[in-house]
Order: C-alpha cells, then sequence, then structure tokens
C-alpha cells in the first residue's frame, strides 16, 4: 500500500491563543510499497504526530489537507478505520508498556480478536504462533505465561508479536529500538528485514538513531518543527553534514566519517552503509598502496 | 483525554494568581459556605456570589469560557438532579399534570435553586485550582494544616503526597492517550457497545496504567532515596509564602460577600417571620 500525505496540517490545543502548537505544518510526502522508509527529526518535530495521522489514530481535520493509505482516505468521515488498522500495524515506542491479558497467548491474539472476531479457534492459534515465533520466540514454552514474567526483550518481543498478527502490509515503527542492549538491536533490525522480506511490504521506521536510519532505510525525511526539511536516500540527506548538525542532529558514523576524510583530502564516494564506505575506502586505500 | 483535566492551572500573571495560596484556599471555603448559606429562593444572595465569581474572573485573567469548562464534567450530575426536582416535587401549585408526572411551581424554583448553587459552587471551586498551581495549593495546605501537627498528625507526609498525586496527574493523562492509541492501533473499540462492553474494553488500558504507575512509584522512591529526602523539620522551602495588600484585599471583599449574605438571610428571615 502506497502512504500519502497532502498539505497535512495539525495543530495541538487549536484555538487556544497561548497554548496551541502547530505539531504538523503542510506536510506532503509519499512512501511507495515496498520502501524501508526512515523519518528522523528532533524531539517535538512532528514525527509521532505524522505517523500516529497514517492509521487514524489522529483523525485528519477538516481543510487540514489529506492522507491516503492504500484504497483508504482518512480524510473521509465514512473511512473505514478498523479494517485499515489491521493493515497499518503500529509498534509504539516501549511497546511492552503496552501489554495487559493473562497470558502471553492472550495478549497476542488481542488483535485478532478485535479484527476478525468470528475467526476460528484453531486458526487464530495458529496465527499467534506464527507471530510469536516470527519474532523469535519458543511459542509452547512461553504460551501460558504472564507477559510480565517474561524478560525486558522478551516483553518487547511479545508486544510486537501482537501487533504483527494481523500480518499488515504497512508497519510504522516509532522508536522502536530504544533501550535495547547492542545485541537486542541487532537481532530486532534481523527481525525487521524479516518482516519485511515477508508479508510487510512497507515500513516506516521513526528513529533518533542515525546509524539504523543510513544502514537499512532506502529513503527517510527530516522532519524539523512540524515541516519536512528534505527526503532523500540516506546518501543524499546524510551530505547535507551542516545542515543537519545545525538541525541538532547527529550523523551516522559513515557519514562522519566521510567528512574528516573529506576535510583532509581523501574523497569517499559510498552508499553511507559501514559496507559500502569500507568497500569504497578499502578501494582508495588499497589504490595508495 | 487533555480535555478532562478539570480546572487545570491555567498559567498568567494576575491579581488572583499572585495572591496567597492559603488566603485562596481559605476564601473559596468561606465561598463555598456562603453559597451554602443563600436561602431557598433568595436569589439577590445568589446573585452577591455570582457578582463575586464575575469579579474573581476577570482579576484572574482566565478566560471566561476555560471557567465555564469547569462545569462540564459535572453537566450530566447538575441535569439530573434539576430533572428529579422538577419532575418530583409535589408540593407547591400543580402547572402541568400528566400521568403521575406533576410539575410544580415550587419544583421548578428548587430546580433553579439546585442548579445554580451546584454551578456557582464548582466555578468558585475550579478559580482555585485555575490560578493555583498544584505546588502552591499543596503548599497552602501543608500550612494551613500545620496545627495539626500538634496531634502528631503526618501534615508534611500528608501535603507530600497530595502534591505528588497532583504533580501525576498530567503524566498518568498522557500516558493514558499513550496506551489508548497502542490498543486502538490493535483494533480495540472503546466508543461502541452497551456500558457493560464499553466498561470490559477498558481493561486493556486500565492494566498498563497501573502497572506503570507502580513503575513510575518505585522510580520516584528511589530517586528521592537517591537524594536523601526526608521531610525532616529543618527542610526549607523554595518559595516562602508571604501575606500581601493582594491577600488584604481578598479577604476584605470575602469578608464583605458573607455579610451580605447573611444580611439578606436575617432580612429574608425577619420579612417572613414579621
Amino acid at each position: 500500500m502506497r502512504v500519502e500525505s497532502k498539505d497535512l496540517t495539525f495543530i495541538y490545543g487549536e484555538g487556544s491563543k497561548n497554548l496551541s502548537v502547530t505539531a504538523l505544518d503542510k506536510v506532503s510526502l509519499t512512501v511507495e510499497e515496498g520502501e524501508f522508509f526512515g523519518i528522523i527529526g528532533q524531539t517535538g518535530s512532528g514525527k509521532t504526530t505524522f505517523v500516529q495521522h497514517l492509521n487514524g489514530l489522529i483523525k485528519v481535520g477538516k481543510d487540514k489537507g489529506s492522507v491516503i493509505v492504500g484504497e483508504y482516505n482518512l480524510s473521509d468521515k465514512k473511512c473505514d478505520f478498523k479494517s485499515l488498522r489491521a493493515k497499518v500495524g503500529m509498534v509504539f515506542q516501549y511497546p511492552e508498556y503496552q501489554l495487559f491479558a493473562e497470558t502471553v497467548k492472550d495478549d497476542v491474539a488481542f488483535g485478532l480478536k478485535n479484527f476478525a472476531p468470528n475467526m476460528p479457534e484453531g486458526e487464530r492459534e495458529k496465527l499467534v504462533r506464527e507471530a510469536v515465533e516470527t519474532v523469535g520466540l519458543n511459542y509452547d514454552r512461553i504460551k501460558e505465561k504472564s507477559p510480565f514474567e517474561l524478560s525486558g526483550g522478551q516483553k518487547r518481543r511479545v508486544a510486537i508479536a501482537g501487533v504483527i498478527v494481523t500480518k499488515p502490509e504497512v508497519l510504522v515503527l516509532d522508536e522502536p529500538a530504544a533501550g535495547l542492549d547492542p545485541v537486542g538491536k541487532r537481532e530486532f533490525i534481523e527481525l525487521l528485514h524479516k518482516l519485511h522480506g515477508a508479508f510487510v511490504k512497507t515500513i516506516i521506521l521513526v528513529s533518533h538513531d542515525m546509524n539504523l536510519v543510513s544502514e537499512n532505510c532506502t529513503r527517510a525525511a527530516i522532519f524539523s518543527h512540524g515541516k519536512i526539511h528534505s527526503v532523500g536516500t540516506p546518501k543524499e540527506i546524510f551530505s547535507r553534514y551542516d545542515e543537519l548538525v545545525e538541525l541538532g542532529l547527529d550523523l551516522p558514523v559513515t557519514a562522519s566519517l566521510t567528512r574528516a576524510l573529506k576535510e583532509n583530502g581523501i574523497e569517499i564516494d559510498s552508499d553511507l552503509t559501514v559496507d559500502g564506505f569500507i568497500e569504497s575506502a578499502a578501494k582508495i586505500f588499497a589504490g595508495e598502496k | 483525554m487533555k480535555e478532562v483535566a478539570f480546572g487545570q492551572y491555567y498559567p498568567a500573571k494576575s491579581f488572583v494568581h499572585n495572591m496567597d495560596a492559603r488566603v485562596k484556599i481559605l476564601a473559596v471555603i468561606a465561598y463555598i459556605v456562603a453559597v451554602f448559606l443563600v436561602q431557598s429562593f433568595q436569589f439577590m444572595g445568589f446573585a452577591a456570589c455570582l457578582l463575586f465569581v464575575l469579579i474573581a474572573t476577570a482579576a484572574s485573567g482566565v478566560p471566561f469560557g476555560k471557567v465555564l469548562k469547569s462545569i462540564k464534567g459535572i453537566l450530566f450530575f447538575i441535569i439530573l438532579s434539576a430533572i428529579l426536582q422538577v419532575f418530583f416535587n409535589a408540593t407547591g401549585n400543580v402547572l402541568v399534570e400528566w400521568g403521575f408526572i406533576k410539575i410544580t411551581d415550587k419544583g421548578l424554583l428548587n430546580a433553579a435553586f439546585i442548579v445554580a448553587r451546584i454551578t456557582l459552587m464548582v466555578i468558585g471551586a475550579s478559580l482555585l485550582t485555575l490560578t493555583t498551581s498544584p505546588v502552591e495549593l499543596a503548599d497552602g495546605i501543608e500550612s494551613l494544616l500545620t496545627p495539626l501537627k500538634w496531634l502528631k498528625f503526618p501534615v508534611h507526609e500528608f501535603a507530600l503526597i497530595m502534591s505528588i498525586a497532583l504533580r501525576f496527574i498530567p503524566t498518568l493523562l498522557d500516558e493514558t492517550d499513550r496506551i489508548i492509541k497502542a490498543q486502538k492501533a490493535r483494533g480495540a473499540d472503546f466508543e461502541s457497545g452497551n456500558v457493560f462492553k464499553k466498561a470490559k474494553a477498558l481493561i486493556p488500558v486500565l492494566i498498563p496504567l497501573l502497572i506503570s504507575s507502580f513503575r513510575r512509584a518505585d522510580e520516584l522512591a528511589d530517586a528521592m532515596d537517591a537524594r536523601c529526602y526526608s521531610g525532616s523539620k529543618n527542610r526549607t522551602k523554595y518559595k516562602k509564602m508571604h501575606l500581601t495588600w493582594r491577600d488584604l484585599i481578598g479577604v476584605l471583599v470575602m469578608a464583605g460577600l458573607i455579610t451580605g449574605v447573611v444580611y439578606l438571610n436575617i432580612t429574608g428571615f425577619l420579612a417572613v417571620v414579621v
């Protein structure tokens, strides 16, 4: 499903004179099906507000632009948000804080019970098992456990299983790697790629972690003060070093290195992934010897 | 979700904002007493209270709409008590009779009386929370309760619990909003169905909220411990409370209101008796 917003505007506390904050200011952005799209920007730049429009958690206001996801027109009052939400999965920051059920099985099944209440029990359990196993957990061992007795990393996996159990075509993740240790982070990224290769067609990843974005995303957008500052491939957006620093953003390691080497007269042209950077750098340094 | 917060602090610089919290608390208590002193059908007394609220609102710099909004939360309650009065008060002259329902002039008057009483009370009380930050409020209450220390009542701890509770209201509202969104994203439906279905739909929100409250409480306790917090005698305050000329004016106006209401009561009483 293609995700498209046009002139999307959102104001918190609209109508109040001193308290209103413009979170989104005429944001037009298109994410094509199949993309692994990154959204970066400072805290308060409107990233979260933007992605919460994509499955109708925040409704598009009157005369506030439009959002179209696949065949769904979200500015339309008759839009079927329930079936939309089954197709646009959303993983929030610290998703483990949304767990509530008595058993892992029930918690993961929550979405299915809401979206497809008439699904036979056997089929439902099959999907739950599949989701739990996809996130790398042993279903038989944990299905009857309380989600609260699991470890932090396991909780997060269960929470993600609870989102992907409906096999969404678009998966939106808001700062999903926050608080994970390096191993957890690596495994998590592998999981994302696994999902992207399976039923998830489009991934939209909101993150502060520039390395995560430069390493994994096909394209990315930088949000700043409710507007889109730039959109492009990681290479395109991360080459604007000075602007990024001015916006209060970090550079990915590869971009920092490229910039530092350039200042010393060595030009390395790469796609800014670690592997790509090493390959290009190796060629140049080998040539010098 | 943000609209739920009844009488949430409205930051501004104004006459009422700058008054001492203790005086404001006492004034609100006095005001509520005044509202309740107004005897039935003494609408002049209500007019005096209304005038007082209007002046106080004007002096507080809080928009009138914001103050009126504070009734929204209990509108249902007000309407219900008015309806009960209108339909089930059988005393007085019957105006309309329809089956077992009788509408009497006394019923209507009583309904108006109750609506006026509750509305005036809530508006006055919300003016306190609108113009006094939670911290000031807690400090004020602590200071007012100080005499209870003689009875070994843990005044400081009580005030601390209160200010922490007030401090966490916005945090918990945000958290609730987040959890509701997360469960909505998983297809939860909070709008349709009957009362029982709606109540049941709240479980996926309440459990995570409860758990995160405990987590926050633990973290806060640890953070306070780490800084060696203790509510000992020698603890000083960053902001000391001072009485100023504003408070004097406030007290005088308040005294005027009480005198007025009591005077109206007495003359009303005399008019009936004599």
